[in-house]
């Protein structure tokens, strides 16, 4: 049984056409699939129909075989922008989504710092976030989706505003670090060699319906080697090639 | 910076050794223009004596009194306006006609209602502070970034919460320049509301002064009354301050 199932997804915002038409996905755990596709083709509205952010009007979303009305404690989220709380410091940011639910422990603190150390922030955690450049609030914000340990992890571009250096390390960072957690990661992106560096499996989106999908044979752990050798530029050229056919 | 307080304190002085020279040369009338150092041997004299302490903490028990009673409310008021559409579109109206009526004037108006005294003045203050922190507040919780707000729903927070741990916050620097131009106009309200009717106070002192052309006093209550609300606009500086840092200590607590 898959683990995450999205059932014929229909959606429309009020007032607009369609922008999710007939969505199926289907998520095994600790998978990474990446949902591609030009700007306003509907995959950040799949996503958030996914994580129960949006309901759809049609169709289903099914969360370990349970139907999803709304956001569980089972999904992390990061956002576009990190979207961190200026008033608080990073490791408060880091610990919001238990703070929200429940005393901080001792345990709770500990995972957090330990957290940081795997972002590479540790001297930084008593920091403002507007102290932080862009690169390392991204990363305070993968640390807060993943304190909960969720077992499924939405991210919706959260690498598009940076420059490509810190994207390809942070690529690698977070790699490793849901590999080491075995989360399920469903990543939206309109960056190609993103997403075939990071994924198990590459869908496309083209005017709120899936066109194809592609797999992603590549070895893991996978390295930053990797995105010269010529099977990575082959699967990007499929990939490119399947975009510029869609209809 | 430091050079610039310097030269900032430096420019007050020779401003008030330009007024006193001006004085003393052109020989003009305490009557019309009193120089500063007669203004402060008056000052003097009324603190000391303690004629002037009574009208001051009669003032002052106004102002605080007003002041807390229309910030709380205006900032109660701004809270449910803004957390409902509904609210905001009954009310709205009625509190932007309510703004625009000049609230001084009305201090006739409540003599009337409430005879001379402590009251209507406190009233009238109130109702001045009220709209800065209801239209502050009101406002600025709106405009809570759209993706914290989702961000918030993700992590499955309450309408409680995201009100006290993301609105409120987030909103707190809008809120505290309500609190300060408030604090501001709480003088203005509680001083011509004492001009109008009352027999105590800073403002009645200035009536007082007037009457008997005891031009001296009038700038030392003038005088008083830049004070006072200079230290309750640094005073409002220091709390936003002290709840900046309350919100961030909130989640840094851990128990075990």
């Amino acid at each position: 049984m898959p683990f995450l199932q999205l059932n014929a997804l229909h959606f429309a915002y009020p007032d607009r056409e369609e922008v999710v038409r007939d969505v199926c996905l289907q998520l095994a755990p600790g998978e990474i699939h990446c949902l591609i596709g030009r700007s306003g083709c509907g995959k950040t509205t799949a996503l958030k129909l996914a994580a129960g952010l949006l309901l759809p009007q049609q169709g289903q979303v099914q969360l370990k075989g349970l139907p999803v009305q709304q956001p569980t404690s089972d999904m992390g989220f990061v956002f576009q922008s990190p979207t961190l709380l200026h008033w608080l410091s990073v490791l408060d940011n880091v610990l919001l989504p238990i703070s929200l639910h429940g005393p901080v422990t001792h345990e709770h603190r500990d995972y957090g710092e330990q957290l940081l150390t795997q972002m590479g922030l540790t001297a930084l955690r008593d920091s403002k976030p507007q102290q932080l450049s862009g690169g390392q609030q991204s990363r305070v914000a993968i640390a807060r989706a993943l304190i909960t340990r969720p077992a499924v992890l939405f991210m919706d571009e959260p690498f598009a505003a940076l420059d490509a250096i810190t994207r390809d390390e942070l690529q690698s960072d977070f790699l490793a670090l849901c590999q080491s957690h075995g989360t399920a990661v469903l990543f939206v992106t309109h960056d190609m060699t993103e997403a075939v560096y990071l994924a198990d499996r590459v869908s496309l989106m083209h005017k709120g319906r899936m066109q194809s999908s592609l797999q992603i044979d590549l070895p893991r752990p996978r390295h930053r080697a990797m995105r010269y050798t010529p099977a990575f530029n082959a699967l990007c050229e499929q990939l490119r090639h399947a975009m510029d056919t869609a209809l | 910076m430091k050079r610039d307080a310097i030269l900032s304190t430096l420019l007050g002085w020779l401003c008030l050794a330009a007024w006193e020279a001006a004085v003393r040369v052109g020989h003009a009338s305490s009557l019309v223009l009193p120089a500063p150092s007669v203004v402060a041997q008056s000052l003097w004299q009324g603190l000391s004596s303690g004629y002037l302490w009574p009208h001051i903490l009669h003032t002052l028990t106004e102002v605080v009194l007003g002041l807390l009673l229309g910030a709380s409310m205006g900032f109660a008021g701004g809270v449910l306006l803004g957390e409902s559409a509904r609210l905001r579109g009954i009310f709205m109206p009625y509190v932007v006609i309510s703004q625009v009526v000049p609230k001084l004037a009305l201090a006739p108006l409540f003599i009337v209602w409430f005879g001379f005294g402590t009251l209507p003045t406190v009233v009238i203050t109130a109702l001045i502070c009220f709209f800065p922190l209801l239209e502050n507040t009101a406002t600025c919780m709106q405009q809570v970034d759209a993706n914290k707000l989702e961000l918030f729903r993700m992590l499955r927070a309450s309408a409680w919460q995201t009100l006290w741990r993301l609105k409120l916050p987030a909103s707190l620097p809008s809120i505290m320049a309500g609190l300060r131009v408030a604090v501001v106009l709480a003088w203005v309200g509680a001083v011509v509301g004492e001009f109008i009717g009352a027999s105590r106070g800073l403002g009645a002192l200035i009536i007082a002064a007037q009457g008997s052309m005891d031009t001296p006093l009038m700038f030392a209550v003038l005088t008083i009354i830049t004070v006072l609300g200079l230290t309750f606009y640094k005073a409002c500086e220091w709390l936003e301050r002290r709840l900046l840092g309350s919100f961030s200590d909130r989640s840094t607590r851990t128990s075990s």
